[in-house]
Order: C-alpha cells, then structure tokens, then sequence
C-alpha cells in the first residue's frame, strides 16, 4: 500500500520582528532609540561576554547611555525547591548556585538551622567551618580573576587562576571528598574530623597559592594594558554604592568598611586577626585589587587557623546535642536494623536528620560569602521536616542593580571589563 | 594563429631563459672530473627537456615570475608560514598557560599538523549564508580577499627570485597592502549585522590610527637608503642593517604592523569577548577558515617588508641551493619576526579602541615622525 503523504505545516519563519520576542524593555523604547539617533544592541546569552544573561545596550556612538539587565536564564528555583526537601536535603541544594563558593552558601544556611535549635558548635568544626570557607572564597576570587582576564582578552591571566583554583579544588576534595559543593558542614558541625596530614597539605597549599599569586601579579595585575582597561572606568562613589546596594568586596571598594565577618562575627572569626580589605577609589581596578588583597587575607585566616587546630585535640568536631541524639538514633537504628535485616542502608546520619524539625519561627543568618552578604531566612512552621519558606538573598543578585548604573558613561568595550570587575556570576544571582 | 600569438615552442624558450637556478631541480650539477672532463648529474628540468607538454609545466613552475608567486615567498610560502605560525602559536601560549596545546592528533611530533586539520574540518562544515547577508558579496569578499594579499609579492623580491623589479617596489607593496582592511570593512558590510557592523567600524579607526604611520615610517627608510627598489635597500644593509641605522623607524613599522594584524594588545576589531569576531561574526565554515586566515597572510606580508627594509632583508652565508639561498634567508628571518609577533597574545591582554586610537595617532605617530627626521637626516649626511 502506497503510504499517503502528510503535509505538516509548520511555521518556519523565525520572528524578524524585534516586538514579537519577550525582552524587558519598555514599550516605544525602541522608536525612542531611533529617534534619538541610538544604537541598542542585545549582548547574550548566547555571547562570548555576557555570561548566562542578556544585557540590552543603548549606544550613542561608542558610549553607553543605558544598560538593562535581562537576568533569570539560569533560575532553577531554590527557593521553591527547598520547601519540598528535608532540611538536611537542603544542603546539597542551597550550594548550587555559587559553584566555587559552595561552603559560605552552605554555612549560612545551617546557620540558621543551628540558631533555631539552639546549637552549639564545638571549637574545633568552627576552626574547620572557617577554613573552608577562606579555602571557598580563595577559589571564588581567583575564578572571577579568570573570568576578568579573559574578558579583556587576556589568556594567560585566565589558566593561571585556573590552574591556581585546581589547587583549592584538591584541598577540598582532601578535606571533604568532593572537589565543589562539599556538602561537608552539617547542622552541629562538620561531617568528619580532618586529620593532621590534610591540614599540612592545606597549609602547602596555601604558600603555593600566595607564590603564584605573585607571578599572576607580574603577568596580569601589574600588566599596563590591563591598568588602563581597568582604571577610572566605571567608578561609584561611597554614596552611590550605599543608595544602589552594593556589597561585599564591591562596598569596600568603595571606601565603606562593611564585612559581615567583622560586623557579626561567626564562627572563629572574632578570635583570629585578620583586615578588612578597603579601597578609595571605586573604579574597576580597585574592586579587582581588593578581591586579590582579600586572597591574602584568607591565606592569612586559614594559616592562623590551622595553627591553632594543630594544638587542638582530635576528634570533637559535632555538637554533643546532635552527637547524643544520633547515638540514641545510632542504637535505635541498630535495633531495626536486626528486625529489617540489611535492606536498610541508610545509616544513623538519615535516621537523626531526616526528621529534624525546627520550633516555629522565623531565623535569619547574614553570611559574608565571597561575593559578598549572603541572606538566608528559613520560616519554620514547627511541625513539617522541610522548611515553610526559604529566602535565599545571594550577593549577585544585590549588587546588579549597581553594575548596571556603573556601566552609564562607559564605552562599549568596557562591558566586559565592568562585568569581570564585578565578577558577576549568573547563576548565583538568580538562584 | 594569428602573428602576435605565441606558439608553443616560444614560450617554452620564454620559461627556459629565466629560470630560477636551482642546483638538481634547473641547474646540473658538477659530479666529479674525469681525465679532464667533468661529469655532471642531469637536473629535472634537463630530463624532461622532451617530454611534451610536462616540460612546459616544470619550466613554467621554475619561470622566475610564476616561482616567485607560487612557491617562495608566494602562495606555497604563505600557506607553509600559516600551518607552521597557527601551531606555534598555540603551542607557545600553552606552554606560558601551563598547558599541552595541539597534542592529539599527530602526537610523535607534537601536534604540528593540527592547523591542517583544522582547514579540514572548516572544509566540511556548513557555510551558512543568513538570510540578512548581501548573499553575492558576502561570498565574494573572502575570495577577493586574496588579491591584495597576492599582488604584494609580485613586487617583493627574495633575492634572485623576483616577479617584478621596479624602482617603486615598497610603495606599490605598503599601497596593496593598505587594500586588505578595505575588504575587511566591505566583509562587515557584507554581513549586515549589529556586531559585524560594529566590528567595521572599529577596523576603520584602526586603519586610520595605523596606516598613517606606517607609511611615515617606510618612507623614512625610502628616504634613508635613498632609493625604494628593494635591491638597493638590501644592497645598502650589507653592512649595517637598517634596524641599528633608524631605530625609531623600526620601532614605528614594529607596533603599526601589530596594529595592522589585529595582534594582541590591539586586537580590537575581532575582539570575541566584546564583538565575537567583528566583521566575521556571521562567517562558518571554509569561508571562516578564509577569512580567518587574512590577519596572518598580512602578518606575513609585512613581515617580509619588515625583513627587506630593516633586517637586511636576504642578505645572510649562502646555502649551496642556488638562487633558492636568498629566498630562504628571507623567509626565515619572516618566520622569525612572525613567531615574535604572535608571543604578545600570551603577555598581553587588549586594549580599548579609543585607547588604541590614542597610541596610534600620539606617540606611534610622533614616532614616525622622529624616523623621518633621522631617515632625512641620513640621506643628507650621505652615509650610505
């Protein structure tokens, strides 16, 4: 039998039309671009220098007169997500979004859990907490130092860091067992003690870091062209960033002396010394300069505190509450595993966490992750195991609206120079 | 046939006459003597005296003018120069990068065929032509675009190896060579899009920003050496080459030429980061791999000027391979100067345009005009 032929009629023509795709500009802008003799073009997402979101640039001439953000390419919903997950299932999800940056994401979330229980911490997982979390920022910096580099077209200052950030990489994977994302802090503390050999290897890591640093500096930081490129372009005043929101190494760049870790000390890190990174000028070289200075700092955090984990006993790294409560749970666990037979695998840590519930109320954390104040606020209603509500307010997402009112005045070319100054990571700010 | 028309017998003779001399391949070689006689090994050209239609082939290859565009520093030289420059490259940068570079393919010597490779697969793909292109001419430009990248060599000479001797030789050269980022703008004009559009019109302010210069500084040497035939020039560097005779000129012609090849730190008009490839932006495929490749063909091009007017172009021991030794004199110091050229891309990152516009058109151009003052002033002291 001869097959019958069956037209499909499917509407091939892309639209030509700019009116028909869902950009967020506001209607006329477009006319008023003619008008006034203006060029607007679309940079991304699908641009070599736009990272995972769309910026729309009106131009006259070569100057900028007006960037909108187009974020939200990369929203996966966290917040939305977490409400139907354990809180413990939480961990591994709220670290996502910042990929290099997972222990500060992570921390403030249990944070909050920890100040809804009431938890202390003991010493010791403090100690460790904070390294991890310098180890995290070290490798937030250097990869946006990468990402800068290679958005001026400089590729040797982007494998360096690279190669640098391997380094953090495999001191997280011997610490935790996974090179990103770690899930490795815990309500109560840390999963599992560090031996002294990591700690050595750690601290290794650290004097690598600060020899190649050196190296980077002479290549790239130092480097004529990339002062120019990066130099008076695109400043903010010490006003400017207040009213626009600013935070993190992007507020101190400004001249405001505002760092969560000194402000409210978590964690060990009232007790260990270290600066707080400022700049006067506000432009892009310094908010590149006081991420590099920051790596300092955080070599000088993690070396003060594996100095002092090193005269510290062994062992101690859960809070007695949750320690005492997983033991009961542990022989609780015991006697089921004997009725159940081997089919339960899940083991004491599940058997203690998966019903951990919160009293009702509401707890909010302030975290200085690497890009800067990292909010969490759980809403608990006191009887479900997974949060009524969680509010993730990440550093990206905070400092857009400044990015984007720095880029005024700027030319063309100096998109991309401000987006790796701000170091601006999709996938962070939208969540 | 009518009266004025060659026959074939003529232009055989025509190719014989002035052949490039190279010893076995157009020359015979002295074996040994023998009781007074001397024994000699036939060259190729000699063997296929009498095979029809073949030696009209080998002897029109070896005919001065066509060798000189065809083989070195033509088309086979450019060709052997991009495979050998797009490798080291790469190479080079991975090595500063703490990386392999080109490893897999071809591993026993090093990864050195992966350009070629490369123009393999560009050959394969699709060439999308969108549907806002001006279709004929976004087709036709890079082709064009070989015509001001050939024409230069038919007045360039390599020693004995020579199309065309005129006493006009470098500024016909710098004149043709000026054509090639004119075909880039009508590229991006071609393409008919925001960022090829973009693309162009910083190609446009470089080549304002530049050319100027360079020509400053190429007539200065003119005006020094007192004569624009290359074989004069070269002649005159036998002693001093013309690199310690007017630095300043060379130093100009040096950073104009960085310019002019959009290498790093001026790699403006392609910057991928910023216009994802300028003018090119809607290229794929072997037409990419064309137009890709015309930074290098004009890198090397004005390398080999940059070789003739300050190093003492083919002057160098002579290599027992004929007229051939000049020829390759020259091409090494233009793959020389070339490896120089492509090492910024691992120590630089690049500039802005209106920062570019502001080197080229203060200091590269007061320098330019320093080397016409010193070039005037070594014409009047007569020192050469």
């Amino acid at each position: 039998m001869a097959e019958k032929e069956i037209a499909i009629e499917v509407p091939a023509v892309p639209p030509l039309d700019i009116k028909s795709m869902t950009v967020p500009i506001p209607p006329g802008l477009i006319e008023e671009c003619e008008r006034k003799d203006e060029f607007m073009i679309f940079v991304g997402p699908q641009h070599g220098g736009s990272g995972h979101m769309r910026i729309i640039v009106r131009l006259k001439g070569d100057v900028i007169t007006e960037a909108i953000p187009d974020p939200g390419y990369v929203h996966r919903g966290v917040e939305k997500l977490a409400e139907n997950r354990l809180y413990i299932q939480n961990i591994p999800l709220v670290e996502r979004p910042a990929i290099m940056d997972s222990a500060n994401f992570n921390l403030g979330y249990v944070r909050a859990i920890e100040r809804a229980l009431d938890i202390e911490v003991p010493e010791r997982a403090k100690y460790i907490r904070t390294i991890l979390a310098e180890l995290c920022r070290i490798g937030t910096h250097l990869y946006d130092a990468g990402i800068l580099s290679v958005f001026l077209g400089h590729t040797t200052g982007f494998m360096w860091p690279f190669a640098m950030r391997e380094m953090i990489c495999e001191a997280l994977m011997r610490i935790s067992g996974a090179r990103v994302t770690a899930s490795y802090i815990i309500p109560g503390g840390v999963r599992r003690d560090v031996s002294k050999g990591v700690l050595e290897y750690v601290r290794e890591v650290t004097f690598f870091i600060e020899k190649k640093t050196k190296d980077f500096e002479k290549i790239f930081i130092r480097n004529p062209v990339t002062i120019a490129r990066l130099k008076d372009v695109a400043p903010i005043s010490k006003k400017e960033a207040i009213k626009y929101g600013l935070v993190g190494p992007f507020l101190r760049a400004c001249g405001v002396e505002y760092d969560v870790r000194a402000i409210e000390p978590y964690e060990v890190y009232d007790q260990l010394s270290w600066d707080i990174v400022v700049a006067d000028d506000g432009d892009s070289y310094s908010r590149f300069l006081v991420r590099v200075n920051e790596i300092i700092q955080s070599i000088n955090i993690i070396r003060q505190a594996i100095g002092i984990l090193r005269s510290m006993p062994e062992g101690n790294v859960i809070s007695p509450d949750v320690a005492g409560k997983k033991k009961k749970a542990k022989e609780e666990g015991e006697e089921k595993a004997e009725e159940k037979g081997p089919s339960d695998v899940k083991g004491k840590f599940y058997r203690f966490f998966g019903r951990l519930t919160l009293p009702a109320g509401e707890y909010t954390t302030l975290t200085e992750a690497a890009r800067g104040t990292l909010l969490y606020t759980i809403v608990s209603d006191g009887q479900s195991t997974a949060p009524y509500r969680l509010r993730v307010v990440t550093p990206g997402w905070l400092y857009l609206k400044g990015f984007m009112e720095s880029l005024k005045g700027c030319r063309l070319a100096d998109l991309q120079a401000v987006y790796g100054s701000f170091g601006y990571f999709p996938p962070e700010a939208d969540r | 046939m009518g009266g004025n028309m060659l026959g074939y017998n003529e232009l055989l003779s025509m190719f014989r006459e002035n052949m490039v001399s190279i010893p076995l391949l157009t020359k015979k070689v002295a074996l040994f003597q023998y009781g007074g006689n001397v024994v000699y090994a036939n060259s190729l050209v000699d063997v296929l005296a009498n095979v029809p239609l073949l030696n009209l082939i080998v002897s029109a290859i070896f005919w001065r003018p066509l060798f000189a565009i065809l083989i070195l520093p033509g088309l086979t030289g450019i060709m052997l120069a991009l495979l050998y420059i797009i490798w080291f490259e790469r190479k080079l940068t991975a090595k500063v990068q703490w990386r392999f570079g080109p490893l897999e393919i071809s591993r026993s010597i090093g990864g050195l065929i992966q350009p070629l490779a490369d123009g393999i697969r560009y050959f394969f793909q699709e060439v999308i032509v969108h549907r806002e292109a001006h279709r004929p001419h976004f087709l036709q430009f890079p082709l064009l675009s070989f015509l001001p990248v050939l024409l230069p060599i038919l007045v360039i000479p390599a020693g004995a190896i020579y199309a065309i001797r005129t006493p006009y030789a470098i500024p016909i050269a710098v004149g043709l060579i000026a054509l090639i980022p004119i075909v880039i703008v009508a590229i991006g004009w071609a393409s008919n899009s925001k960022y090829a559009f973009i693309g162009s019109m910083r190609e446009v302010f470089m080549y304002f920003a530049y050319e100027i210069a360079m020509i400053i500084a190429a007539m200065a040497m003119v005006i020094a050496y007192g004569s624009a035939d290359a074989f004069v020039i070269v002649e005159k560097q036998s002693i001093v080459p013309g690199i310690l005779l007017n630095p300043f000129a060379c130093l100009a012609f040096f950073i104009a030429t960085i310019m002019a090849t959009s290498r790093f730190p001026f790699e403006i008009p392609e910057a991928d980061q910023e216009v994802v490839f300028g003018p090119f932006v809607e290229y794929t495929g072997i037409i990419f791999g064309v137009v890709m490749t015309l930074a290098y063909e004009k890198l090397y091009l004005l390398c080999l000027l940059l070789s003739i007017l300050f190093l003492g172009g083919w002057n160098g021991p002579y290599i027992p391979l004929g007229d051939l030794s000049p020829a390759i004199w020259l091409y090494i110091k233009t793959i020389v100067l070339m490896m120089i050229f492509v090492f910024f891309r691992s120590i630089y990152g690049r500039y802005r345009l209106d920062q570019a516009m502001r080197i080229g058109w203060g200091s590269l151009l007061g320098l330019a005009f320093v080397s016409l003052g010193v070039g005037i002033g070594i014409a009047c002291t007569g020192w050469l």
